[in-house]
């Protein structure tokens, strides 16, 4: 149901939706302004879990049986890529290999939908990109060619982590973030400010908080009695990592630059709510794991 | 079928390798920042630093310049700009009211400066009114707290204290622009920058390395879009950075004097011309100014667009330089020299004399003098005196143009002093071999009755011509003329001085030469009938020598056609070149006006306003003896009147 409403807000956005940064992300009803691909990532992974509960949950998946819950992911992520934002596209995407990965997918279909994902990559960068993305996989490659332009967010991103050093600037004394040498320094570039502000031990300590947080969660999926509730707490936690690692890489320069938050670190609406709503799916199944024991 | 709990554990395997990849892709992301923030920390640590800081150019104090007699000509003034930082500007409406009054502009116009920039960042100062008064800067600062966004831009302003007198030879600074950027970086091997100063003309353009300095720098911290946030200190973050005092440009004493100068200015008021006067015994130039003229003070800070349209279109070409940039025909003021080349070829002596009955054929052509009945019976003291065109015609009908030209480039005509001043134009003496390699022609005889009287190709600079004639009064010592005397660091320690130049000493085999061509000179002035007479001063005993260089050939009906008569254009340009005090020489100048028609009218009185100032200044005793002697020379004038019945005709013109 939710899979389905979020389907639609989506679509809305499509038809409707206000234009922000160059993108039509938004949508407005009266005063709430959200983002309906936000939700559709929850959406996914509450569909996805229902699925392969209901089908063959015991079955390791083959081609044929990712033929429909392809469509159910294909559908609002080339939605969304039109959007266009192929940061969530990419994203529910992702989320999905993670989930259908954890509900057993052959080792032999892993490696033919790599070489499949390889080669459409190839044609998708050629052919289905826009300039401005393409110009962001520039960038990433050499953010120095166009230092005061699209190099600009990288290079300053990377200045910032980098002048932290070993045991960073100290709590707030971020000179590129008060100097707005990098701007979004409190939504998408927040790793790199704690970073500048933190030091490397600092997020040691901050990646080591996260990964305990997700074996936490792996633990949670498989001390679970019910396997639906397994596959949720995998799909959130899909939805964490992901967020995580793309953000974290595409802030320290590993990953081109896209418009992901970092969970539980970014300030920004929908986002939040996501991950707020996931943390506590995720508390209240461990919860009923103790309430049915 | 699985229960529940078995489909759970069977997927457990996976859940396992699940937490591999995580802690492995953490991993690579934690040797991303150790990469980062470990291995590269120092050097990123340093971009943040300077991404933060703004090595702002803290100028050098450009070097002094002063004249002979120590006075300062050319100095930096601190000035005040009034700015409008449109960011800060709060209550608008009062704000600008009171500024105005401050100001005494009114707000209208304020407000359209304003509306000019409105396109421009809003953190960018724009300048309100420059150069604003001390009054005004007291009241700006003192009112701070009423006026935001309002303050006060200080900057060291060129300032040239006599405007526009001499502004030729001193030059001016102004911005390295775009296109100059790289043809100055190549001829300097310095690494000037947008923005920067440079001499760009005159002594400012040839001394720019000893007048420049060095400057230094100091670090403002600055946010993303340049704003400054505040002067770096003691800051523990910028330790180790630290600014750099400017050096300041050295000194400069010139040659030149300035009252002289400003008589040299005033004497050529509401003409186009220019003057210069040398030492004779060193070749120091002691004046040098040019009219119309400009204020280089405009170029140091933004030349408005007004102002150089207003330079530019000026029919008169007040940028150029009549002294050194400029060539003309020398006309009469060349008849000396073709009198030395007869004279020392032995075709002319003392005692030759020609008649001169007002035009004379050569070939097919008429030759006229200027005098329309003729001079009669002309030796040479005469011919130099009463400028006789037939005479020094018929003498050099007697020698080659090579022979007219030997000594014409003895004397320092037809190449360059070298003067250390750019752009100076060689003048010409032809040759027969110039006007073969030039013109591919043979040279015809009766070129050269044209160039023996300073016409035809023959083109000389006032520079040149006043080397010439300082040489004629000093004994052929032909000196470069030199306008820096000295070159003094900040602490007043001498680092360079300049001293004569003795090019080439012009022998001459007859020793009577020079003697009767200067007789002939000291007459053109000091003889009731030398073309000069009128216009001899007092006090000086000038020798020199009258010249009228035409503009256009004169066609043979026109050749005594009233100058006056003719459009501007095709006016003649009136020259005057001589030296005083004739009977011991110390200076000697030459004076070109362009379309001034005459050279006694037009030229002589500059050289004579030039020439006082210097006697009167420094040689006093000299100037009182020579009172003396005019007088003599007045009153045997006067007696020679009175004895004479018929008056004699008033010397009016001159050839």
């Amino acid at each position: 149901m939710a899979y389905i409403l979020t389907l639609f807000l989506i679509f809305l956005v499509l038809l409707m939706g206000k234009v922000g940064m160059g993108a039509q992300r938004w949508l407005v009803l009266g005063p709430i302004r959200m983002q309906p691909s936000e939700f559709m990532k929850m959406g996914l992974v509450l569909a996805m879990a229902r699925f392969f509960t209901k089908v063959n949950p015991e079955k390791q998946l083959g081609f044929k049986d990712l033929i429909f819950p392809g469509i159910i992911v294909m559908v609002p992520a080339v939605m969304v890529i039109i959007q266009p934002d192929l940061g969530t596209g990419m994203l529910l995407l992702f989320i999905f290999c993670m989930m259908i990965f954890y509900k057993r997918l052959k080792w032999n279909t892993i490696a033919t939908l790599g070489v499949i994902a390889l080669f459409s990559g190839v044609l998708m960068y050629n052919f289905g990109l826009k300039e401005y993305q393409r110009k962001r996989i520039h960038t990433f490659i050499d953010p120095y060619e166009d230092a005061k332009g699209s190099g600009y967010n990288a290079i300053q991103s990377e200045i910032a982590i980098g002048s932290g050093r070993l045991f960073g600037k100290g709590f707030k004394n971020s000179s590129q973030a008060s100097l707005n040498y990098l701007p979004e320094n409190h939504t998408d570039f927040v790793f790199a400010i704690f970073n500048e502000e933190h030091g490397f031990f600092g997020s040691v300590f901050l990646i080591i908080l996260y990964l305990v947080f997700f074996m936490r969660m792996i633990w949670l999926a498989t001390s679970v009695q019910r396997f639906y509730d397994s596959v949720l707490v995998v799909g959130i936690m899909s939805i964490f990592f992901w967020h995580a690692f793309i953000n974290m890489a595409m802030v320290s320069g590993l990953l081109p630059i896209v418009g992901i938050p970092l969970p539980l670190m970014s300030y920004g609406g929908s986002s939040m709510l996501t991950f707020g709503v996931g943390v506590g799916m995720a508390t209240s199944i461990s919860n009923s794991r103790n309430f049915f024991n | 079928m699985f229960g529940e709990e078995e489909l759970v554990k069977i997927h457990k395997e996976r859940a396992t390798l699940l937490s591999y990849i995580i802690t492995a892709a953490f991993g690579l992301v934690l040797s991303r920042l150790w990469y980062l923030q470990v291995y590269k920390g120092e050097t990123l640590h340093n971009y943040s630093i300077q991404n933060r800081l703004r090595k702002e150019v803290v100028w050098a104090p450009r070097g002094l310049i002063y004249s002979r007699d120590d006075q300062l000509i050319v100095d930096n003034i601190p000035r005040f700009d009034a700015i409008l930082t449109p960011q800060f500007l709060m209550e608008k409406e009062k704000t600008l009211t009171k500024l105005s009054k401050i100001l005494s502009m009114d707000e209208a116009s304020i407000l359209q400066i304003l509306k000019k920039n409105s396109n421009q960042a809003k953190y960018r100062p724009i300048i309100v009114k420059k150069n604003i008064s001390f009054d005004e800067l007291a009241q700006i600062e003192t009112q701070n707290a009423d006026l935001p966004g309002i303050s006060v831009d200080t900057f060291i302003s060129r300032e040239y204290r006599d405007k526009d007198i001499g502004a030729h030879l001193l030059g001016y600074i102004s911005e390295v622009s775009q296109t100059q950027l790289p043809k100055l970086r190549e001829r300097d091997k310095m690494d000037y920058r947008l923005g920067d100063f440079i001499g760009q003309f005159g002594i400012e353009e040839q001394l720019d390395k000893y007048l420049r300095g060095e400057n230094g720098h100091e670090f403002v911290e600055v946010d993303a879009r340049g704003r400054r946030k505040r002067y770096i200190n003691t800051d523990n973050l910028f330790k180790g950075i630290e600014a750099e005092k400017p050096l300041s440009g050295m000194n400069v004493k010139l040659t030149i004097d300035r009252d002289m100068q400003i008589a040299a200015f005033n004497a050529l008021e509401g003409k186009v011309g220019g003057v210069i006067a040398l030492d004779i015994d060193s070749g120091e130039v002691l004046t040098m100014v040019s009219r119309p003229s400009f204020d280089p003070s405009q170029f140091s800070r933004g030349l408005t667009p007004e102002y150089w349209r207003s330079l530019v279109t000026n029919k008169e070409h007040p940028l150029r330089d009549r002294n050194i940039q400029e060539h003309f025909s020398p006309g009469s003021t060349f008849k000396a020299l073709t009198g030395i080349a007869a004279f020392e070829e032995g075709e002319i002596d003392e005692n030759t004399e020609v008649f001169c009955t007002g035009k004379w054929y050569f070939g097919r052509r008429a030759y006229h003098c200027w005098k329309k009945e003729g001079h009669g019976a002309t030796n040479l003291v005469k011919a130099i005196r009463e400028s006789c065109n037939v005479y020094f015609q018929k003498a050099a009908n007697r020698m080659s143009i090579d022979a007219l030209a030997k000594y014409a480039k003895a004397f320092g005509l037809g190449a360059r002093t070298g003067i250390s001043l750019p752009r100076e134009v060689s003048g010409l003496i032809p040759t027969s071999e110039w006007k073969k390699k030039r013109l591919g022609q043979e040279w015809q005889p009766g070129e050269t009755l044209s160039c023996a009287i300073g016409q035809s190709y023959v083109l000389a600079s006032t520079i040149q011509l006043a080397t010439a004639y300082a040489a004629i009064a000093n004994g052929g010592k032909i000196y470069r003329p030199f306008v820096v005397k000295d070159v003094f660091d900040t602490d007043g320690e001498l680092v360079k001085t300049y001293t004569p130049e003795l090019l080439s000493q012009v022998q001459l085999k007859n020793p009577k030469t020079l003697k009767f061509i200067r007789e002939g000179l000291f007459q053109v002035v000091n003889s009731p009938k030398g073309t000069a007479w009128y216009r001899r001063g007092q006090g000086i005993l000038m020798a020199g020598k009258t010249g009228t260089s035409q503009v256009r050939g004169a066609s043979a009906d026109k050749v005594h056609q009233k100058c006056e008569l003719m459009d501007y254009e095709s006016r003649h340009h009136g020259l005057f070149v001589g030296f005083a005090p004739a009977d011991n020489p110390k200076i000697a100048a030459a004076v070109i006006v362009e379309h001034g028609c005459h050279g006694s009218s037009a030229a002589t009185p500059v050289a004579e306003a030039v020439i006082t100032q210097y006697m009167k200044k420094y040689h006093p005793d000299m100037y009182l003896q020579n009172l003396d002697k005019d007088k003599t020379i007045k009153d045997s004038w006067i007696k020679s009147l009175k004895s004479a019945a018929p008056k004699p005709s008033a010397p009016a013109g001159d050839e």
